[in-house]
């Protein structure tokens, strides 16, 4: 049976990593930080896929953010999906040589379907993931792109049609209003995200408890949970996380943790 | 030394990544030579069949693999489209033959549950036939590894198939071997802890 995926999402921003509420950012630090201060190698060894943002506020790097990839991702094996600020195809030939599997877009969808497109026709529909963030109006879910900064003006099914129409092969769903604070996925808006498209969709935005990802999992369509909340699930928390789905029968991936047993036991004739 | 084969298809860096993990620093290569004198050969593959064909073909790179494998007996580990092209041919984008080193065809998955999604993409159980144990004998139970494909192999001889995996109501094949030839659908270099054992036992057997 094709298993559930608990993902954590690394939000990255000139070379540091940043926490996001709301979409307003505070830096915690860089990546030899992330791993003394965070143990994230603990983080990337329980988690079924990792989701790396350049959530950067100017001009984008996309050179600079797929180095940071390669040198992140070095001892790391479990899909990636990158992306922020991809604005042509050779930057998708940069991070998929920089261990991506996945490029994650977002303000394309609606200013350069043309770009999305292409994506997914050069790299396959399973290699574009098409990031969707919400905010909930009086209107209904309002799609927001740049950075949540510009409405536009599309509702939530029409953003995840028009994804889907362009070839994506999966969403990735945030709500901006939950995103940081700690109470919890917006179910209404994964409901309504997963009556508008068969694609796989991942929630995200609001996780402060494990049972938090046992409701997201819950609902129909939904195949992913993520958090970036780093400050939650220090050290061994994705990895009791993991147990406390799994008790709950929805179907999890399961492996040894300890990678670092693993570390240099080729055999030496081999090499 | 192990080689693993550079013919363009896709990302080899993780691979490479793994396998340092465990200590071996492969070579990546398209050199005859290299390849020829390598004692372990990795044909790793992102994409489509026929195109992994063709960039083997304008490599100039079946005969050489057919010498050190078929003729010299140097074992072999295909993975994802480098595990489909082991077989006799393929479908995808029309009809292509293939390295022949297992009897059958690569088809696309044709699921019987009704809403079942192609590509199957994620993590999912393989169960592996007895009689593995050099390569599979860490995992006695159901183990998953990381799948992202929608075509799969149909072997000839169902002794070649030594991992199934179900998905819409099939069973798809996971993992084929015969003598030194060893082929892989899922991504060991993306499977976490249970891929890195998997491939430190094709380095040590």
């Amino acid at each position: 049976m094709l298993k559930k995926r608990l993902i954590f999402t690394l939000l990255y921003c000139d070379g540091g990593y940043v926490l996001s509420r709301n979409f307003r950012l505070q830096t915690v630090g860089d990546l030899a930080w992330l791993r003394e201060n965070y143990d994230f190698d603990a983080i990337a060894q329980s988690i079924d896929e990792l989701v790396v943002l350049d959530v950067s506020r100017g001009e984008r790097d996309t050179a600079a953010f797929a180095e940071h990839l390669k040198e992140l991702s070095a001892s790391y094996f479990l899909p990636i999906a990158a992306g922020g600020g991809l604005r042509s195809l050779e930057d998708g030939y940069r991070l998929l040589a920089a261990n991506a599997d996945k490029l994650v877009v977002n303000s394309p969808i609606i200013d350069n379907p043309a770009l999305v497109r292409t994506l997914a026709q050069t790299f396959g529909s399973q290699s574009v993931v098409a990031s969707v963030d919400c905010r909930k109006t009086e209107a209904g879910y309002r799609v927001f792109i740049h950075n949540g900064e510009t409405d536009s003006g599309l509702d939530v099914a029409a953003a995840v049609s028009r994804a889907t129409e362009l070839g994506v092969g999966e969403i990735y769903l945030t709500a901006i209003d939950k995103d940081g604070t700690g109470f919890g996925y917006d179910g209404e808006l994964a409901v309504q995200a997963a009556a508008a498209t068969r694609l796989p969709i991942i929630l995200s935005g609001g996780v402060g408890r494990y049972q938090h990802f046992c409701d997201g999992l819950a609902i129909e369509g939904i195949s992913g949970a993520s958090t970036a909340n780093i400050y939650n699930f220090i050290v061994g928390g994705l990895s009791r996380a993991r147990t406390h789905i799994a008790a709950r029968d929805i179907p999890m991936a399961a492996w040894d943790f300890n990678l670092a047993a693993l570390r240099g036991t080729a055999n030496k004739e081999s090499t | 030394m192990l080689a693993i084969v550079d013919y363009q298809m896709g990302n080899i860096h993780s691979l490479g990544n793994a396998l340092a993990f465990l200590g071996c620093e492969a070579r990546v290569s398209r050199d005859p030579e290299v390849l020829l004198a390598a004692d372990k050969l990795i044909l790793p593959g992102v994409g489509a069949f026929d195109a992994a064909m063709r960039n083997l073909r304008e490599f100039g790179l079946v005969d050489v693999l057919d010498e050190a494998v078929r003729r010299r007996g140097t074992p072999v580990l295909g993975v994802c489209v480098g595990m489909q092209i082991m077989a006799s041919r393929g479908t995808e984008n029309g009809f292509s033959e293939g390295l022949g080193w297992i009897d059958g065809a690569v088809e696309v998955i044709t699921p019987t549950v009704i809403g079942t999604r192609v590509p199957h993409v994620g993590f999912n159980e393989v169960r592996f036939a007895a009689g593995n144990n050099d390569v599979v004998g860490d995992f006695a139970k159901p183990t998953d590894f990381y799948f992202v494909h929608s075509y799969h192999m149909v072997c000839s001889d169902p002794a070649d198939r030594v991992g199934a995996v179900s998905y819409g109501g099939q069973e798809l094949t996971a993992m084929v071997r015969r003598d030194n030839v060893l082929g892989v659908q899922f991504h060991p270099e993306k499977s976490q802890s249970n891929g890195l054992k998997l491939l430190g036992a094709f380095l040590r057997c």
